[in-house]
């Protein structure tokens, strides 16, 4: 009980903080931005979301591998799966079912009547201690390799981006950029009860990706460079994961996951929160866009406070355009978080 | 060397019924200090248990059938709601799979396979009259029940968002302390307080049983592999659970005295959390298996009519498993942001369990190999077992590599590993043990055809429900979700309808219990023939109240 | 019960007893719950249980004590008494290994983000610690030398000097009394609370875990001193007593640790109070 008002205490400051300054930068600015811009052609320096491609950076219907991986260390990380892990556990399974098989085939009772009292065979039992074992140092060659390349720190001057999980929604902090912080939530889904108060359904925009993946504001990323991911919650543990390039971190309150992340090609990633976190664990998607830098720079100055170089640049024309060519934005958006808190 | 009890030349006496002075109805059931009677309290109770956790799965497969939300608002109401909102319909979601995970665990598994078949058959397979504290033995189990009752009632309490603790069985900080608001996660914690304390006293039962009350002649290494496995097992709970203990007293402080294991305000950090309940869980998966491994090496060695291949290999590959399995517990949490020297050290200390399972795995097949095989219905539950866990086995090698496990961690994935090693493995040593051993409990033969029956329609429905979530995780489907992207729909249909298959075969099996005990014949003291050998088979079907009042002598094995 | 049994294994008749325990710790369970959440019957049903737990406890050990007399407990009995007891102590070392574990995790890598903490051990919230040297010091002493006066009983006990016995009890249970007096007098007067920072959670619930077991523990050895004065124990077979003087020992070996890891070195160089 007492501690009960303090953790809440403690978790509403911080919630507070992160939300003050995104609903003044973010929620205030962004979509109204990007709304503007889709409704008109984008000028330089402006933004629109990407499309994404079906089957690239999301789950393909039927699938039974791994996603497509955009990532060197992913690439290399569904090498081992496919190329080392699969083959050999497939091996043994299949070994083990023939063994079985014979046996049912061979050693039955009609066609043994009499067994044999044979219990012991040094030979064997050594070569089948020894042989996993063998097998093992040949998986752990690769895997340790790939947990070495995981570490691999980020270079100096790497652009950092600050993710902090929320109950139930992220913020991506750019302290590189002028530390503005977008949130993102999931949109809703047609014909489904209201996740996000006041965001828009799935498919109401062109670039919208698929259902349960999609979100208002993406996290965008310049692509072909390495980013430095610093992550933490402010409720309870969440997870940050990608599949399609290969990464997951839990956001744990209080600590600050820091891990590099390299995409190779433009493109939107989508991911979902990968650690129960309450009621809507299930709501509270990633979408991660990775632009050319360049694109990613207009990205930037979309936002107020947006700096691209250290240099603040003035807010692009587009934040001017005025308030009646924006439909339904900022009323209906910028509370998006606060609904959240709120709950149905 | 010494094998399985091929070579006991048991001495035992079996005056028939005559000296049954059986207690009456009441001191019977609820003063029980009979291993035989608190046993088969413990079996009714794990299968009780067992409906109820299914049939929570069952609520879980049928809502997840299709993407979107269809049935968590009825299921809100049925635990009582009224006009749930959204949010503690999703709830819902979460307080299912936390009590599925922790009913199938602590009030399933455990309390069949080590208080009910251990309960039974160690008193029996060593010769001893009944376990070392009779009394404690009780208590045991009367603890567990409470436990479960402690369980239940924490679904009719507010848990946060909704009724019900809300928490996934691994009751992670701070989302089961600030997070959860409410008594409901109390009762859950007070629920395994309960359970873990009965578990303690009977790991110091069986260990001082199996220690101190061997008959005569009856040393370590002519011991029957499962009363290794539940000696090995008995250990891992004796040091495992009291960490576990001290992990959710923290979760109770933290929640109601104001103390700051796990809430970093207070510099507390949750992870903590997780190296304690892993260090308990870890060794929990293999308390899970291990007596499962003891009942198959009984079985594949009393219907191959050869003695266990390996025996001392076999035994101390469980003593080995135990061992390693206290070192590689953080395999749990590889995406909590651990350092690479920790991710490395675990990666490898995981893959070395592999080592000596496979020695089991591989002495089984050679137990079998140029044996007289007879497919009576444990032994074909044994097979299922044994190629089941290898394919569960296997895919925890998979997981156990750091890197790898980076995509696969808390996706579906880990679903159908950790399902293919227990609802696959440990309940089909569980169904194994029940064909082999019902009629010495319960005197009455079951169908052999029905079993049979039993065995290939639950093969069939639970590979339908658990392989295509392979392909699930593998795709990224994160697991806990009530609800989920498109793409993943047809996997998920199918892994429902195969849980429509399994439970078909479940009714075939409740069919049998009912048949053998009206119709079935009459078991005889050793109904399985020339291949079982163990003390248990010496005995009357079933054997009487107080046995081996005369203890039995195990002669000096002929051969070496 | 059943007919002629041929073996020294003690075999019991049906007992209500652990029906009635097990009752009696869920009713203290489910009580507590409604204590801390403020519900109707906080205040009186986790007493009820206790009572409950408590008397089923009484009953169950008197039992044991008259099943002694009565010569149940034949040589292999002992037997089981004893690896019944050393496994229990071996799972409440692991429950401290879970106490210490939580102390070892706050005060080698305290955390940073924490302003309470602010990076170091004992946290930047905690103005001042316990000297360890001062009352701590005293209590290792006051423990350490309880040791040797329950062997002391024990040595008589086993050399049939009873008054020796009788002497070795009693000091031993009144030096128990007087750690657990200073403990207490301790906590009152320590500079740091219970809630709000690592420290105080582990420091609290550490050394009141032992604390606890201190108090189980004392209460044993006035079983025993009880018992003894019933004319209870001969040298040959004194089971309770040694399972109570065993059971005194691992707490003091705890206290040990605690001495060492959480009041001196976790509190090293620091100002004390
Ligand atoms: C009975 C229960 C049981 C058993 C026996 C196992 C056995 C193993 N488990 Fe599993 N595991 C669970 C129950 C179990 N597990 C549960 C419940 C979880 C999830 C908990 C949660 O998060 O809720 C889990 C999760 C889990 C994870 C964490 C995944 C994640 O959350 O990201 C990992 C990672 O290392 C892992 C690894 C292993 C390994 C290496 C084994 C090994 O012991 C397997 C060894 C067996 C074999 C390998 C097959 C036979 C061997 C041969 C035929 C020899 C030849 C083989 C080779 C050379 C490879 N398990
Ligand atoms: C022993 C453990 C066990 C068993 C048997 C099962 C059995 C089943 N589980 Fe289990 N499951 C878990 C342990 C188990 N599960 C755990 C630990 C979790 C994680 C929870 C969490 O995330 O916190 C989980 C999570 C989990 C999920 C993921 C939920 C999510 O992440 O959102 C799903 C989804 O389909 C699922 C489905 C099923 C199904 C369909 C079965 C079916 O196979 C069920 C059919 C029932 C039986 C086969 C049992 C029948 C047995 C008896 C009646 C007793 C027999 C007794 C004797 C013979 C004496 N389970
Ligand atoms: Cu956030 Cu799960
Ligand atoms: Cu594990």
């Amino acid at each position: 009980m007492i501690f009960g008002k303090t953790a809440s205490a403690a978790s509403q400051s911080v919630k507070a903080l992160g939300l003050s300054l995104a609903s003044v930068l973010a929620a205030a600015a962004t979509p109204a931005l990007a709304q503007a811009a889709a409704a008109s052609e984008p000028a330089a320096g402006s933004y629109v979301p990407m499309k994404p491609t079906p089957g690239v950076g999301m789950p393909v219907p039927d699938g039974i591998g791994l996603q497509q991986q955009y990532s060197k260390l992913g690439e290399y990380g569904a090498w081992i799966h496919d190329i080392v892990l699969m083959p050999i556990i497939t091996a043994i399974c299949v070994l083990v079912l023939a063994l079985l098989v014979w046996i049912a085939i061979r050693y039955n009772r009609r066609a043994n009547p009499v067994a044999s009292k044979t219990s012991h065979n040094t030979l064997i039992e050594v070569v089948w201690t020894l042989v996993p074992v063998l097998i093992l140092i040949g998986i752990a060659v690769p895997s340790i390799d790939l947990i070495a390349k995981q570490y691999k720190p980020a270079p100096k001057g790497a652009l950092t981006v600050k993710i902090t999980g929320n109950q139930w929604f992220w913020t991506y902090g750019y302290p590189d950029n002028g530390d503005f912080e977008v949130i993102s939530n999931m949109l809703n889904l047609p014909g489904q009860p209201t996740i996000n108060n006041g965001v828009r359904e799935v498919g109401s925009k062109p670039w919208d990706g698929p259902s349960h993946l999609e979100v208002d504001n993406r996290m965008v990323v310049p692509a072909g460079e390495p980013i430095r991911l610093q992550i933490t919650a402010a409720d309870v543990i969440h997870s940050f994961a990608v599949p399609s390039l290969w990464f997951k971190l839990d956001a744990v309150p209080g600590r600050i996951n820091e891990k590099v992340l390299m995409i190779e090609k433009p493109g939107v990633y989508y991911g979902q929160c990968s650690e129960l976190c309450g009621a809507k664990h299930g709501y509270m998607p990633i979408a991660v866009e990775a632009l050319p830098r360049d694109k990613y720079d207009a990205w930037v100055l979309t936002h107020a406070g947006g700096v691209v170089d250290g240099q603040a640049k003035p807010a692009a024309a587009a934040q001017v355009v005025p308030a009646e060519t924006v439909p339904a934005a900022g009323a209906s958006e910028a509370p998006a978080a606060e609904a959240t808190a709120e709950a149905e | 060397m010494a094998t399985t009890a091929e070579h006991f030349q048991a001495h035992a006496d079996d005056h028939g019924h005559d000296h049954d002075h059986k207690p009456a109805f009441f001191a019977r059931w609820f003063m029980s200090t009979n291993h035989k009677d608190i046993g088969t309290m413990y079996l009714i109770f794990a299968i009780f248990a067992g409906i109820i956790g299914g049939a929570f799965s069952g609520m879980m497969r049928i809502e997840l059938a299709q993407p979107g939300i269809q049935y968590l608002d009825t299921f809100a109401r049925w635990f009582g709601a009224v006009n749930p909102d959204f949010n503690s319909t999703l709830h819902v979601w979460n307080v299912l799979i936390t009590a599925h995970g922790l009913i199938m665990v602590f009030f399933m598994v455990m309390p069949a396979i080590i208080g009910g078949f251990g309960n039974w058959f160690v008193p029996l397979m060593i010769g001893a009259p009944d376990m070392a504290f009779p009394r404690m033995n009780n208590i045991s189990f009367w603890l567990t029940v409470a436990g479960f009752c402690s369980l239940l009632l924490s679904a009719f309490v507010p848990g946060g968002t909704g009724l019900g603790a809300g928490t996934g069985w691994t009751v992670y900080a701070p989302l089961s302390t600030s997070g959860s608001p409410g008594p409901a996660v109390d009762f859950g914690i007070f629920s395994l307080h309960l359970a873990g304390a009965g578990s303690i006293m009977g790991a110091i039962n069986f260990i001082t049983t199996i220690f101190n009350m061997r008959a005569p002649g009856m040393t370590m290494h002519k011991m029957p592999l499962f009363v290794w496995s539940v000696l090995v097992t008995a250990f891992l709970l004796l040091l495992s659970l009291p960490v576990l203990a001290a992990a959710i007293t923290m979760l109770l402080t933290d929640r109601n005295f104001g103390t700051t294991f796990f809430d970093p305000s207070g510099g507390g950090d949750p992870v903590l959390y997780q190296h304690l309940f892993w260090f308990f869980g870890h060794p929990e998966v293999y308390i899970m298996i291990l007596p499962g491994f003891g009942i198959i090496s009984q079985i594949v060695s009393t219907f191959s009519k050869k003695p266990v291949f390996g025996y001392l290999g076999m035994a101390y590959a469980m003593v080995a498993i135990g061992v390693v399995g206290f070192i590689v517990w953080a395999h749990h949490m590889y995406a909590t942001g651990m350092s690479v020297n920790t991710k490395m050290y675990f990666t490898a200390a995981t893959m070395v369990i592999a080592v000596p399972t496979g020695i089991k795995i591989f002495s089984w097949i050679a137990t079998m190999w140029g044996g007289s095989v007879e497919f009576k219905s444990p032994m074909i539950w044994a097979l299922g077992f044994i190629f089941l866990f290898t394919v569960g086995g296997v895919t925890g090698v998979v997981l156990a590599n750091g890197g790898v496990d980076d995509v696969l961690h808390d996706t579906y994935y880990v679903v159908a590993h950790f399902h293919y090693v227990l609802s696959l493995g440990a309940v089909t040593a569980l169904f194994a043990g029940f064909y082999y051993w019902f009629p010495k409990m319960s005197g009455r033969m079951h169908s052999e055809f029905l079993a049979h029956v039993h065995f290939w329609i639950f093969f069939i429905g639970v590979n339908m429900i658990f392989f295509p979530m392979h392909f699930l995780g593998l795709q990224g489907m994160p697991r806990r979700y009530p609800d989920y992207a498109e793409a993943y729909a047809h996997w998920n249909q199918v892994a429902t309808i195969g849980y429509m298959v399994m439970a078909a075969s479940l009714v075939v099996w409740f069919v049998n219990i009912i048949y053998a005990f009206a119709a079935g014949k009459k078991a005889a003291g050793n109904y399985w023939g020339e291949g079982a050998t163990t003390l248990e088979w010496t005995l009357s079907s079933p054997p009487p109240f107080h046995q081996f009042e005369t203890l039995p002598v195990i002669e000096e094995a002929a051969h070496h | 019960m059943a007919g002629t049994k041929h073996h020294d294994y003690h075999i019991l008749p049906p007992d209500i007893v652990p029906l009635a325990t097990t009752i009696g710790a869920f009713t203290f369970t489910s009580g507590m719950v409604l204590f801390m959440h403020g519900m109707p019957g906080g205040h009186f049903v986790p007493w009820l249980g206790m009572a409950l737990l408590l008397a089923a406890m009484f009953t169950w050990f008197s039992k044991i004590v008259n099943e002694a007399h009565a010569g149940d407990h034949t040589p292999v009995v002992q037997l089981h008494q004893r690896y019944g007891m050393i496994l229990f102590i071996a799972s409440e070392v692991m429950f401290f290994v879970g106490w210490f574990w939580a102390f070892f995790d706050f005060s080698l890598f305290p955390s940073t983000i924490a302003e309470t903490v602010g990076g170091q051990w004992p946290p930047k919230a905690i103005e001042a610690v316990m000297d360890p040297f001062a009352l701590p010091l005293l209590n290792t002493l006051i423990l350490l030398c309880s040791g040797t006066t329950v062997t002391w009983a024990h040595h008589s006990l086993i050399h049939g000097d009873r008054d020796g016995l009788k002497k070795g009890l009693w000091a031993t249970i009144l030096l128990g009394l007087l750690f657990t007096s200073i403990q207490g007098y301790e906590y009152l007067h320590a500079p740091f609370g219970f809630g709000g920072n690592t420290y105080g959670s582990a420091f609290y619930m550490a050394t009141g875990f032992h604390g606890f077991h201190v108090i189980v523990g004392t209460i044993m050895l006035i079983v025993c001193l009880v018992r003894t004065y019933r004319g209870d124990f001969t040298p040959r077979q004194h089971f309770g007593f040694e399972a109570s003087a065993w059971y005194w020992h691992f707490v003091d070996v705890v206290w040990l640790f605690l001495f060492v890891a959480v009041y001196i070195w976790g509190g090293w160089g620091y100002p004390t109070h």
